[in-house]
């Protein structure tokens, strides 16, 4: 096994940080979220290591709180969007059909759709909230990861190992299993990580404007467009969750590329 | 003066040796097939003549000339020189090596220049209809592509042209095609061919001379008729006579047992020793220098005292 | 005879619906294999001899035209053969699962009749000159003869009586292809299993085959005993195919 290069270690310390960060918060580290610690818009100082908001709370607590709240949100929809592309991509590519072409043009529709647009749709129809903000992020990553596995499934069933299955008189099931889903795993784990960030991205785009997670819960996104009102003012408000963000979409792209090196050997590399 | 001259060259890749000490010579205008079986060494040859190894690659020693220059000692702009001036590459995969997002004209014209005749370099290699030149790589067929890439290889007009297995991915008929396409262009123009190929036969039938690889070595080298039809060194007997095809009626061959080796280091004798029937107990330790035997050179230690036993074995299989 | 294919014609409809174009990827072959004999099928790629394989193989359903299974039309259900049938084929780098090891690759017909494997992946990695230690290894540890034999004995595994061999030392090097070439000599010796060896190399089918089958543009143009194709095969291609060796 070859070991990951050195920047997507990087990436992948950078994202510990960033979950035990999170896992700090529940631990009740940096303070309680919701309270009142000192005078409004004051700059980071002792008792309010990022500085306390409009209202008085402090910023690092809250940061704690976003992050996790944010991760968890994109990391749960993102398993969801996992199992569907693998489930549909899967079918599609090996069984051909009519079900490919069921399956393609859905997909189609949804990719013609940009990102944030369709996130607003699902809000408008689902109510703003966690549940719209989760049924976003599915929406948005499902057409690319799909679109991906099926083309991945839909090499491997030509390969002479799934021929040889079949001729041996192997099952529908016992196919898919066996020999198509290990070998187009690479590919779900990979694209797993890309709509991670895409997940990360939309959420923080979405509740930023409001129809995504609501206010007292912080997430990155919600602390973002808090901050935005108060960016002269109080910079500090919009710098932590603004440079978390960055972060952990870098570090997850990284990891992402580190894993494709390493999972999917370039002739079988998917084009992205 | 040789063309091209490889002498003693060792290239080592991270943990394995490509080439443990090999030589190589090819004249002006002279066609030479380099044949080895996988692993043997030969596109890793192939590649060094033009400094054209990947970068995991580095070499423990030896040189390569071309034209008396030495190709890893020049400066990277003197090596650009070189390249245009006197090599041309062909390599397996055709369509692969062609830029997929460009069409065919454009390529060809970029590497032409301002006022190359397109046309008649698609000409030369037998692509006469014109929407080759309106095609992507990928609407080619893969005798089309070869021939594109054919094209622009010669189209520099190089005094020696490394083809690199280029049949290997055709079909029979279009192979014969295709090496007719490379060996006229190269005799009209008075160029070189190194032409690396797993197939002794094959290579035999077209080239003048041949020089067999194994362990990263040139073990034999010498007339194409002689080395396929009387050859000296005991693995080139092997390989000659391993062919399905050489097989009359009813006869069962009985292949060399074993596998190549994989060196990891300098070979301490000779590098066949483990899977040769003749070996002695120098073989294993004692690295074979040259010796010429009738026309061909041969490292091999018994290469003299085999002689009349492998052209009896030859006439028996025959 | 253990198959047999009677006048059997295969149509691909190619290009969109309404200018489809029609080719024909076998036209009117017919073609039988006798009980422990060695078929060989020789063409260019385009020949239609991997459409011929997938038909022998029950992968491709004939346009028109009847095949036999040991005396019986193909089953509807290819349940009902598996285990009777196997194929080695081309590409010795994907014919192996990546993901699984030698030994479950090897065994995995066996686990798909529902009987257990024991000993039998040991014992039949021996008969194909393996070490027994091959069946912990994963695909990409082997060299591309190492995988080829490994197919053959996943092949073997279930005693079939019939094997398709597609373009299986097409990929590798000469001198293994030899050892290759004496490994299914020896094994159709010991086990009697009636063979369909499919290449585009005349010289790897002649030295395998009982008789020679010479496709060219979906059409058999010759078939003759091997002995006719070393000294005087009838048809032009066939004489251009023996020269080119």
């Amino acid at each position: 096994m070859r070991k990951l290069d050195r920047l997507s270690i990087g990436g992948l310390a950078c994202l510990l940080v960033l979950v035990l960060f999170a896992l700090g918060s529940p631990a009740g580290a940096g303070g309680d979220p919701d309270a009142i610690v000192g005078p409004r818009l004051q700059p980071p100082g002792p008792g309010w290591w990022l500085g306390t908001d409009n209202l008085g709370r402090s910023v690092l607590p809250r940061v704690m709180e976003g992050v996790g709240t944010t991760l968890l949100l994109s990391s749960v929809a993102v398993l969801v969007t996992a199992v569907l592309s693998a489930a549909f991509g899967i079918l599609a590519g090996y069984r051909g059909g009519y079900l490919n072409e069921l399956v393609m043009r859905l997909v189609e529709v949804l990719y013609s759709f940009p990102a944030i647009v369709l996130a607003i749709l699902v809000a408008a129809v689902l109510g703003p909230g966690q549940t719209a903000a989760l049924a976003s992020i599915v929406l948005v990553t499902i057409p690319l990861m799909t679109r991906l596995v099926r083309a991945a499934a839909v090499a491997v069933a030509q390969r002479d190992y799934v021929t040889s299955a079949v001729i041996s008189g192997a099952g529908l099931p016992r196919v898919l299993v066996r020999h198509v889903l290990p070998n187009v795993a690479g590919t779900i784990a990979v694209q797993g990580t890309y709509a991670l960030s895409v997940g990360i991205a939309v959420e923080g785009g979405l509740s930023f404007l409001g129809f995504g997670v609501q206010p007292p819960q912080a997430s990155l996104g919600v602390l973002i467009q808090q901050g935005g009102t108060y960016m002269i003012a109080a910079p500090w408000l919009i710098l932590g969750p603004g440079v978390v963000l960055v972060a952990a979409i870098l570090a997850i792209n990284v990891v992402g590329d580190g894993l494709r090196d390493r999972l999917e050997p370039r002739e079988t590399r998917s084009l992205t | 003066m040789s063309l091209l001259s490889v002498r003693n060259l060792v290239i080592d890749y991270a943990r394995t040796r490509a080439l443990d000490g090999a030589d190589l010579e090819v004249a002006q205008g002279e066609t030479v097939g380099l044949v080895g079986e996988s692993g043997s060494g030969k596109s890793t040859l192939g590649s060094a003549v033009g400094r054209l190894l990947p970068r995991a690659a580095r070499r423990a020693g030896g040189e390569v000339l071309v034209a008396g220059e030495p190709v890893f000692d020049l400066p990277d702009a003197k090596l650009r020189h070189l390249r245009r001036r006197h090599l041309g590459f062909v390599f397996q995969d055709p369509i692969g090596s062609l830029d997929p997002t460009m069409r065919v004209g454009n390529q060809l014209r970029l590497v032409l220049g301002r006022g190359g005749d397109v046309r008649f370099h698609l000409g030369r290699v037998k692509l006469d209809d014109p929407r080759v030149l309106r095609s992507y790589p990928h609407q080619l067929s893969g005798g089309m592509a070869q021939r594109v890439a054919i094209a622009m290889a010669m189209a520099t007009s190089p005094e020696l042209l490394v083809a690199d297995e280029p049949t290997a991915a055709l079909d029979s008929q279009v192979r014969e095609e295709v090496s007719n396409v490379i060996f006229s262009l190269a005799a009209d123009a008075g160029a070189s061919i190194l032409w690396l190929s797993h197939d002794l036969p094959a290579v035999a039938r077209r080239c003048d001379r041949v020089a067999v690889m194994y362990g990263g070595r040139v073990v034999e080298s010498g007339p194409a008729r002689e080395v396929l039809g009387n050859p000296a060194h005991p693995y080139t007997a092997a390989l000659a006579g391993a062919a399905p095809a050489a097989a009359a009626h009813g006869v069962r061959l009985e292949p060399v047992p074993g596998r190549p080796p994989v060196l990891t280091g300098p070979s301490p004798g000779c590098a066949f020793a483990p899977r040769c029937a003749f070996a002695e107990e120098r073989c294993g330790h004692e690295r074979p220098a040259p010796v010429r035997i009738r026309e061909q050179d041969v490292l091999c230690h018994r290469a003299a005292d085999l002689e009349p036993e492998l052209s009896r074995r030859r006439e028996v299989t025959a | 005879m253990i198959l047999e294919l009677d006048d059997v014609t295969v149509t691909f409809a190619a290009g969109p619906p309404l200018r489809r174009i029609h080719l024909d990827a076998m036209r009117h072959v017919s073609l039988s294999v006798a009980e422990g004999e060695t078929l060989g099928l020789v063409g260019e790629s385009g020949s239609g001899k991997t459409t011929t394989s997938r038909v022998a193989l029950g992968l491709q359903r004939p346009t028109a035209g009847t095949v036999r299974f040991d005396g019986r039309p193909f089953p509807r259900r290819r349940r009902a053969l598996a285990g009777r049938m196997q194929a080695v084929l081309q590409h010795p780098h994907w014919s192996l699962n990546p993901r699984m090891r030698v030994g479950q690759s090897v065994a995995e017909p066996l686990d798909v009749l529902g009987r257990p494997a024991g000993d039998a992946v040991a014992e039949m990695l021996e008969h194909v000159g393996l070490d027994a230690g091959f069946a912990g290894r994963y695909p990409h540890e082997l060299s591309g003869g190492q995988r080829q034999r490994v197919s053959i004995a996943r092949a073997l595994i279930t005693r079939p009586g019939f094997i398709v061999f597609d373009e299986a030392v097409s990929a590798l090097d000469v001198s293994v292809q030899v050892q290759i070439l004496n490994l299914i000599k020896d094994l159709q010796a010991e086990y009697g299993f009636s063979a369909l060896f499919i290449s585009h190399d005349l010289g790897a089918v002649r030295y395998v085959a009982d008789r020679i089958a010479v496709m060219r543009a979906g059409e058999i143009v010759e078939t003759a005993d091997t002995p006719t194709f070393y000294t005087a095969p009838a048809h032009e291609y066939s004489k251009q195919l023996l020269e080119a060796l």
